[in-house]
Formats: structure tokens, C-alpha cells, sequence
């Protein structure tokens, strides 16, 4: 007898059947809770939480949070450096996450003036978390109204690196202070074969070097002013960027330095092929522990008639902070309990022991088994701090910047030339 | 058999190119058994170790399973839809052979013009009016969307290699129109539709840029090509572990090609595929 049904039909049947049970899985109507979708689910966009310094102990931080506040789902959204862009378009759709967590750097500068963050000042005062915060911290996070654009939480150091090994090999006795002693140690260490100064010359390490170098002969009310206007034409700017290229054509910096990355320079300096890195606290946590051994940290050397007393270091306090989104405020309650949960003493000292990170918060915790990163916090009088430039660079002019600084270290541009492309960074933008 | 002097050209020219194959797949497998230190320090060095950590690090910390599924479940969906709406499309296109259906076949080619990028603000706005926005969804109706002017001008070429006596031959035994369709042009055309499979499954298993705005980084729903890029990271990225990512994600690509590429090759060959 002939089946009712064909094996084709049957086939057919099981296909139609399969699809309208995946149909609504694809459409995930569930899975992304946005503010609106599930009130009780706080949902958190963030950096940290693959492979970034610091992601384990955030995990352990939410999953704790979760333990501690079991009426509170927490959901994590995780981009790389992308985080910016995902999560403009989302807020377009209104489909936002609650808090973000990122830097105060190129797109992000604009989010708090055009709706896509709240002001979070009131919620600082009302949860009584202001004393938390480092008051330059603060400051750095405050826009020119006087709106806090997110809840500061990571800082960072970023002081010079000094193989003491290496320096030794080479005969250089002590480490440079002076533009003279760095140019002098610069060929002793390329007599034995080793790269002196190794920067991305190409990203945004060398970006932030070259910041460091022109600020040699500048205030920091001037340093503001320079990088707000990209007006390079005063003279402290000017001198500053003859400064740098009188070391870059010494054989400072390590060969091709206007191609290398970040990556490749902590590479060079972690295994031991370059003797000195300007590098932030967290590349400073990833020195193996053979090389920090005999490493030692300090600032960048000065030059005759410079601004500063001391060898200069970066000190910044605008890495990743918590914005609020105009979803987040709805859910306020939540958003509450989070950030209490994560400017907890305990909570803080975890980033600090485990990570070897730097906060923007008081803490008492220190980084033991981070020698250099406690190293960088204890530098005291003997180093001059020059500010980080991200602040105060227009958004649009961020990327340029990078483009520009790769032309600055390349051999031979005249500083007119380096001049001219740092201020054309700004006309493009 | 004994090879001439005439062959030796031709033998290093074929060897060459082998190695320029090679050497960057080398590379390439071979740094995701290392750490960034060696990746740098010593590039074309053989692994110190073949452990599987880096994989390990890289399926766990982002996610790659779930990231495969979802990936599988957009792509699968997307080829059957694709597939679903070009034969027919072909179908009618290779046996008109009036004005209007000349013209609807310049209409299917001019989809080629359409920049991506060009696309992508118009998508994300249909997207979010149609409340499909975060959903795997909006991306199983757009991915085909994209590539119905290639598959339809591929199997319309293919479909007017088939005589037309093929056709007139079921007729009289009397074959409606879909059983001509179903009966005689599909299985004659399986290379072209092979063709069609291999190319779409690589440019939706590939697709980023709408994936990652339109699906979002929701761990639930993202594909892999939205999951790898969270192993990089701007203050240090652990290479080792990208790799391994990366190696993890070709997997499926790999065995897919591996299915289809004889039936492509075929396609190729015989020269039915005329762009």
C-alpha cells in the first residue's frame, strides 16, 4: 500500500517544521534585554571581559554582584574598540545598553553633549560616592558646564621604562635625566646592538610619546590651549617639537619606529631587543617577571630650559569610567546598586591586587605583585607630570593625529613638516 | 615519464606559488600555538609546544561556541532563502526571452552598483522601523537580499545551457511548469547552485560590519566575526590567542569548501559560468 505521506513530503514537512521552530530563536526578541525589555536585567556595555587587563577580575566582580544581589540579572555586552560605534547606532534605535564602560577618548568626547550619556553629577552627590573619587579624577571627568560625563574608575600611569640590564651592558652608568645622557645612552646601546627607545610610532603610544616630548617646554595651561586649538605655532610648542626631532635624528628611538605598534613595542622591550619604553601601568603588568626584575622606572629626560623640574611622566585618570545611558536612568535603582557594588573599598582593591591596575579611586590596596606598576604609583617629587592630551583633542581629530604622529618619526621630517602635520590633523578634522 | 627542459619553468612557477601559499598559512597556524613574545621575536620559528591553550583561552573567553551556532544558524537560513528565491528568479529569466524580462535581468545586475557602505545606514534605519534591530533575524532577509544579483545572473547562465528539448520532453509527459522546474532544470544545474552555496556561504559566514551593527555584540546572538574581534584589545592584544581564534573560525569554512569545491571546480571548468 502507498504510504500517505512521501519521503519527499515527509522531508518537506520536517524542513517547514524545523524552520518555524528556529524562526523564533533567530529573532532573539528575548535576548537582548534593552532597558525596556526586562527591568530587571541591568545590561552592561562594556570593554573589559575577554582578553583586556583586568577582565577576569571584573568577571569575578559581576559574578559576586550577582551572588550578592540575586533580584538583579546582570547581562555584559562585549566589543573591543568598536564599543564606541555599537554603541552609537544603538542608542539611534533606542536599544542602548545601561552603563558603558569606557574611556574618555575620541567619539565618547562628544556623548555627553549630544544625549547619548547623562549628566552624572547628581547621581554622584545622591549616592554620597564623590569622596570616592580622586579629585583630580574628577576634574578630568568634568566637561567645561560642569557635567560629569561617567563615574571614574580606571587611571594609569604612564612612566619610562629603563631595562637596567641592558643600560648596564652598554656601559650607560645612569639613567638619563637629560635630552644630553639619552642621546649619549642611545649610542652606547646601538654599539651593542640593542634598540634604545622602542615606541609605536605608528598608534597611539607614539602619539601620546610625542605629546609627552612637545609638553617639555609647555605649562600645562599651555599644553591645554595647544591641544584644544592645535595651534602648534607658540613657542614653548615649537620647541618642544625641534626637541623631539633633534632626539629622533640622534637614534633615540628604535629603527622604524613610524611603523611599529603598541604591540610590537612591548614586545621589543619584553624580550629584552630594546632598552627603554615609555609604556601605561597595564603594559607595565605584563613585563615578564625576568625583565622587571631589573627594570626600573622614571620619566622622560628633559632638555636645557625646559617647563618641568623633573623628568616627565603621564599620569591620567580618564581610562575606562561608568556613563550612565538615557536606558540606564530608567533603571536607576539597578544602575545604583551596581556602581555602589563596584566603588566598594574590597571591590576597588581587587582591580588593583589582581590586575595591577591603577584606579581613579581611593584605595589603599597596593599592586605587590605588579612591581613596576607600584613602582610607577610611588614615583613622587623626582618625576613632573605633563598631561595626557585625549581630553582635549576634538573628537575628530583623534585619528588624524595618529596619522600625523607616524610622519613625526619618520627620519628626516623637518619640525616645520612635523609642525605642519599635526596642525593639518586639526584643519582635516 | 621523463620531463623536458620545457617543463622546468612551468614546475617553478607552480612551486613558487605553492609556497607563496604556504608560507602564510604556516605562519599563520604556527603563531596560534605561541605566545606574542615569540610570534614577534622569532616569526617563521617552529611552536616550542603544540598545547591547545591558546584555543582554549580563545573558545572560552569569547565565547566562540555560541558564536558558531549563531553564525551556522544566520548562514544556513540565509542560503536556504537565497536559494529559495534565485532558482525560480533564474528559472523564469533563462526561458523569457522578451523585452521585460531582458530588462527585469539588468535590474537583478544592477544590484551589483550598491556599495556596502553605502547600504549600511538605510539597512540600520530599516532595521530599527521594523523592530527587527538586535535580532538574527533582520539579517537572515538582508544577507539574501544582497545576494540575489550574483546568484540569479549565475543560474540563468546556467539554466540556458539546458535545450530547450529537455523541457519540451516533460511537457509531453506532461510535466507542469514547478515539475520542470523541480525535475529537469535543479539537478541540471546542481554545479551552478554548488557555485552559488560555496560563494554566498563565504560571503555571509565572513560578513561583518552589518553583523556587528545590526545583531550587536549581545553574546547571545553575535556571530563569530563579531566575537573574534573582542580578543584584541588597544592596551595589548595577545596574538597567540587571536590566532587561535581565527583557526577556530575557519574550521567551518574549511569543510564546507572542502564539500563544495568539486562541484565548483566542475562549474568552472565546463565554462558555464559566463559573468
Amino acid at each position: 500500500m502507498r504510504s500517505s505521506l512521501t519521503r519527499r513530503e515527509l522531508l518537506a514537512a520536517g524542513s517547514g517544521l524545523a524552520a518555524a521552530a528556529a524562526l523564533p530563536a533567530l529573532s532573539g526578541c528575548s535576548s537582548l534585554a534593552s532597558a525596556d525589555s526586562d527591568p530587571d536585567t541591568l545590561v552592561v556595555h562594556t570593554q573589559l571581559g575577554t582578553t583586556a587587563p583586568g577582565s577576569p577580575t571584573y568577571l569575578a566582580a559581576v559574578d559576586r554582584f550577582r551572588e550578592e544581589n540575586p533580584g538583579v540579572k546582570v547581562k555584559n555586552l562585549i566589543n573591543g574598540d568598536d564599543l564606541a560605534q555599537v554603541y552609537e547606532t544603538s542608542r539611534l534605535a533606542r536599544k542602548e545598553a545601561d552603563v558603558v564602560m569606557v574611556n574618555l577618548y575620541d567619539k565618547t568626547l562628544a556623548w555627553t553633549d549630544v544625549g547619548a550619556t547623562v549628566d552624572v553629577k547628581p547621581y554622584l552627590d545622591d549616592w554620597g560616592l564623590r569622596g570616592r573619587v580622586l579629585p583630580t579624577a574628577l576634574a578630568d571627568w568634568t566637561d567645561d558646564q560642569g557635567r560629569v560625563r561617567a563615574f571614574p574608575y580606571f587611571a594609569t600611569n604612564w612612566p619610562v621604562a629603563y631595562n637596567r640590564a641592558l643600560l648596564d651592558r652598554a656601559g650607560v652608568g645612569e639613567i638619563p635625566t637629560t635630552g644630553d645622557q639619552l642621546i649619549a645612552a642611545a649610542r652606547r646601546l646601538r654599539a651593542k646592538g640593542i634598540a634604545p627607545v622602542t615606541v609605536g610610532g605608528n598608534d597611539w603610544t607614539g602619539q601620546k610619546l610625542l605629546a609627552q616630548i612637545i609638553q617639555t617646554f609647555l605649562s600645562q595651561e599651555e599644553a591645554r590651549h595647544v591641544y584644544s586649538t592645535g595651534d602648534f605655532s607658540g613657542r614653548g610648542a615649537r620647541r618642544g617639537i625641534e626637541y623631539f626631532t633633534h632626539l629622533r635624528d640622534a637614534g633615540v628611538f628604535a629603527d622604524k619606529a613610524q611603523g611599529l605598534t603598541s604591540d610590537s613595542m612591548t614586545t621589543q622591550f619584553n624580550t629584552e631587543e630594546a632598552a627603554v619604553q615609555s609604556a601605561m601601568s597595564s603594559a607595565l603588568a605584563k613585563v615578564p617577571e625576568h625583565v622587571a626584575r631589573h627594570t626600573e622606572v622614571g620619566g622622560w629626560p628633559l632638555a636645557d630650559g625646559a617647563a618641568h623640574d623633573g623628568p616627565t611622566v603621564i599620569r591620567a585618570y580618564t581610562l575606562i569610567g561608568f556613563w550612565i545611558s538615557p536606558n540606564g536612568v530608567r533603571k536607576i535603582g539597578h544602575v545604583e546598586k551596581f556602581l555602589r557594588f563596584m566603588y566598594r573599598e574590597d571591590v576597588v582593591a581587587r582591580f588593583v591586587t589582581e590586575s595591577g591596575r591603577d584606579m581613579a579611586l581611593r584605595t589603599d590596596a597596593v599592586s605587590t605583585g605588579f612591581p613596576l606598576v607600584g613602582a610607577a604609583q610611588r614615583l613622587g617629587s623626582e618625576v613632573s607630570q605633563v598631561l595626557l592630551p585625549d581630553v582635549y583633542v576634538p573628537p575628530a581629530a583623534a585619528q588624524p593625529l595618529i596619522t600625523a604622529t607616524s610622519t613625526s618619526f619618520t627620519r628626516g621630517t623637518s619640525p616645520a613638516r612635523v609642525r605642519a602635520a599635526l596642525e593639518s590633523a586639526y584643519r582635516s578634522a | 615519464m621523463k620531463l623536458g627542459k620545457r617543463w622546468l619553468p612551468a614546475h617553478l612557477l607552480v612551486w613558487t606559488y605553492a609556497v607563496l601559499l604556504v608560507v602564510p598559512l604556516y605562519y599563520f597556524l604556527a603563531s596560534a600555538f605561541k605566545s606574542n613574545d615569540e610570534i614577534f621575536a622569532h616569526p617563521f620559528a617552529p611552536p616550542a609546544s603544540l598545547g591547545f591553550g591558546n584555543f582554549r583561552t580563545a573558545f572560552e573567553s569569547a565565547d566562540l561556541g555560541l558564536a558558531v551556532v549563531n553564525s551556522a544558524l544566520v548562514t544556513v537560513f540565509s542560503l536556504a532563502l537565497t536559494l529559495l528565491l534565485a532558482i525560480p528568479a533564474a528559472f523564469a529569466l533563462a526561458r523569457s526571452t522578451g523585452r521585460l524580462a531582458g530588462a527585469v535581468e539588468k535590474v537583478f545586475s544592477l544590484g551589483f552598483l550598491i556599495p556596502t557602505f553605502a547600504a549600511l545606514f538605510p539597512t540600520f534605519l530599516l532595521a530599527a522601523a521594523t523592530g527587527l534591530f538586535h535580532t538574527r533575524i533582520f539579517m537572515v532577509l538582508f544577507l539574501p537580499a544582497t545576494a540575489l544579483p550574483l546568484s540569479v545572473v549565475i543560474l540563468v547562465q546556467f539554466m540556458r545551457t539546458i535545450p530547450p528539448e529537455m523541457e519540451e520532453a516533460a511537457r509531453l509527459d506532461g510535466a507542469s511548469t514547478f515539475a520542470v522546474l523541480r525535475h529537469v532544470y535543479t539537478p541540471m544545474c546542481l554545479p551552478g547552485i554548488a557555485t552559488v552555496l560555496l560563494l554566498n556561504f563565504l560571503t555571509f559566514w565572513n560578513e561583518y560590519l552589518y553583523s556587528l551593527v545590526i545583531i550587536g555584540p549581545d553574546p547571545a546572538q553575535r556571530t563569530v566575526q563579531v566575537a573574534l574581534p573582542t580578543l584584541k584589545s588597544i592596551t595589548g592584544t595577545d596574538y597567540g590567542v587571536l590566532t587561535a581564534g581565527t583557526v577556530l573560525t575557519l574550521v567551518p569554512v574549511w569543510v564546507v569548501y572542502t564539500l563544495l569545491q568539486k562541484r565548483m571546480q566542475q562549474a568552472l571548468v565546463s565554462g558555464a559560468v559566463k559573468m
